[in-house]
């Protein structure tokens, strides 16, 4: 890695973006301790590290990693005790990630799913203020996928500071209000997701009289650029795009009847193949 | 102290339902006594008897016992160095010597408590040595020759200077290799090419410098007890001459062993 450096703002859900092989995890693996950088500092909330502080924050890095021949209770227990945390809040992550049921049995006989599913309940321990999770929704079905979002999504609305690393765009895109992005061990772009990502939007109207709505829109001084694509066309601003209740009284106020409307923004998967490839060319 | 022994809970925790663990402590407890039996029968129905008495004398009475007994289960050194091995790669195995850290555990923290859990299990051994000791002693029946003092109880110490010395080896060598299959293989190739380097260059070469390798100058604590009679006594007198230097360069082995272990554990990447 080479000349990372970024603040993540309080209550922030920071999404750390980047292909495989970027250094998102060797990033998390030299804040928790766990690898040691050649050169470079970093602080956990204002103050030098401490093994005090990674006590506060809820980390799943790369892989759930327990004692095999445990059982989640008994995995729990050692993580509360590491923690310094109550062992009585055991009960209440296993339930909020479905496996008090299965919490006498032994992590070996856990799927991939479980696995991680306990591992989330193990950062879940104590409420801690942060968390940090890497690739959190590794090996899980599309329903466990989902629940670990909305999880994620409630956790912030907490209050919680999610620093959160992953390949998987739509993952980010839904639940990140800042983001950074790496490539190759190198700091793209940093900061909060609309001015960094610069999604670009734009609208697709469509009418049966198209001659005349393209009159309409011709005279909208914000209009950048309007292009014809099948029976609609896409219209693009110079500023802001104007709000859709807008535009359609507007049309209708000139004799034209939309029969088709639609707010489009650019995916983030294209903005990031984008910059990304900007850095490797 | 509170810290400690909460750090100690935690290894406790980990070990308290680990059945390898139960069924290799159990092997430990039951070798030693079992395999100095096997010994004492042997000397016991195995050498001719002038005057009724063994040609070995009573080396599994007091005081001698104290020094049999530890030499034959310095023999049996392999099975806690498994046992160490087996709960440190478990560790690199299981990732969670990284997610100990992760958690809220420093690097120190995690080292010294390993190094206290081998303390404290060689400490186990050392005391099943001792009560093995007792209980040959007064199976025995033999009259007490003499009051025991420091010249017996010292061997158990010597015991406990070359277990901690194997366990170190042992530390060493799972935290390089890191896979339990591999670090057995490595431990005891090492244990075979040392004797093998000993013997050697000690018989053929005449080189004493080899008394001095890490194993051999803590097996050279306890001397072979069973030929305390037919050895010229001029033996026993150099190797008593030797116990300090003996002793000093052990506990300087274990001392390196301990900074080099912590020192690698807090400076590479987990």
């Amino acid at each position: 890695m080479q000349d990372v450096s970024f603040d993540v703002p309080e209550g922030a859900v920071f999404g750390i973006l980047g292909p495989n092989g970027s250094g998102k995890t060797t990033l998390l693996g030299i804040v928790m301790d766990v690898l040691i950088a050649s050169a470079g500092t970093y602080t956990w909330f204002g103050n030098p590290p401490s093994e005090n502080q990674r006590r506060e924050i809820g980390t799943l890095l790369e892989t759930p990693n327990f004692y095999h021949y445990l059982s989640a209770q008994h995995n729990l227990e050692i993580a509360a005790l590491i923690k310094h945390k109550p062992v009585d809040d055991i009960e209440r992550v296993l339930k909020l990630v479905r496996l008090y049921e299965r919490k006498d049995s032994k992590f070996q006989t856990y799927s991939l799913g479980m696995k991680q599913r306990l591992a989330i309940a193990s950062c879940l321990l104590g409420d801690p203020a942060v968390l940090v999770f890497d690739e959190p929704t590794n090996g899980l079905d599309p329903s466990g996928i989902a629940e670990i979002r909305q999880l994620i999504i409630d956790l912030a609305a907490g209050g919680k500071t999610i620093i959160l690393a992953s390949h998987l765009l739509a993952e980010v895109e839904k639940v990140c209000t800042h983001v950074a992005i790496l490539q190759q061990g190198l700091l793209i772009k940093s900061g909060d997701v609309l001015s960094t990502l610069n999604q670009e939007s734009w609208l697709e109207l469509g009418s049966a009289d198209m001659a005349g709505l393209k009159e309409i829109l011709d005279h909208l001084p914000q209009v950048k650029n309007i292009v014809r694509a099948g029976n609609h066309f896409q219209v693009y601003f110079s500023e802001r795009i104007p709000e859709p209740e807008w535009i359609n009284r507007h049309c209708f106020e000139h004799h034209i009847v939309l029969n088709f409307l639609q707010v489009m923004k650019r995916s983030l998967e294209s903005v990031f193949i984008e910059l990304t490839h900007n850095v490797s060319n | 102290m509170n810290d400690l022994l909460h750090t100690l809970r935690v290894e406790w925790l980990k070990l308290k339902y680990y059945r390898t663990f139960w069924v290799l402590l159990i092997i430990i407890t039951a070798c030693i006594p079992a395999f100095n039996y096997v010994i004492y029968d042997i000397t016991d129905n195995s050498f001719p008897k002038i005057n009724g008495q063994n040609i070995l004398g009573n080396p599994f009475s007091f005081p001698h016992v104290w020094l049999t007994v530890p030499f034959n289960s310095g023999l049996l050194m392999f099975i806690p160095a498994i046992l160490i091995i087996t709960l440190f790669t478990n560790e690199y195995s299981y990732r969670t010597h990284r997610q100990n850290v992760i958690d809220g555990w420093s690097r120190w923290r995690f080292i010294r408590i390993k190094m206290i859990e081998v303390f404290l299990l060689n400490l186990f051994v050392t005391g099943i040595v001792v009560l093995t000791c007792l209980c040959f002693g007064f199976i025995t029946k033999t009259p007490v020759q003499s009051k025991p003092g420091w010249d017996q109880y010292r061997f158990i110490l010597f015991f406990y200077v070359e277990i901690l010395d194997y366990s170190l080896i042992a530390v060493l060598i799972a935290m390089l290799i890191k896979r339990a299959g591999l670090a057995l293989g490595v431990f005891f190739l090492y244990m075979i090419i040392e004797q093998f380097v000993v013997s050697l260059c000690r018989n053929k070469f005449k080189q004493e410098w080899v008394d001095y390798l890490p194993q051999e100058v803590s097996d050279r604590l306890i001397p072979q007890p069973f030929a305390r009679r037919i050895l010229a006594p001029g033996n026993y007198a150099l190797w008593e001459k030797h116990i300090p230097l003996y002793l000093s360069i052990a506990a300087l082995y274990i001392i390196i062993y301990i900074l080099f272990i912590s020192w690698r554990f807090r400076k590479s990447d987990l």
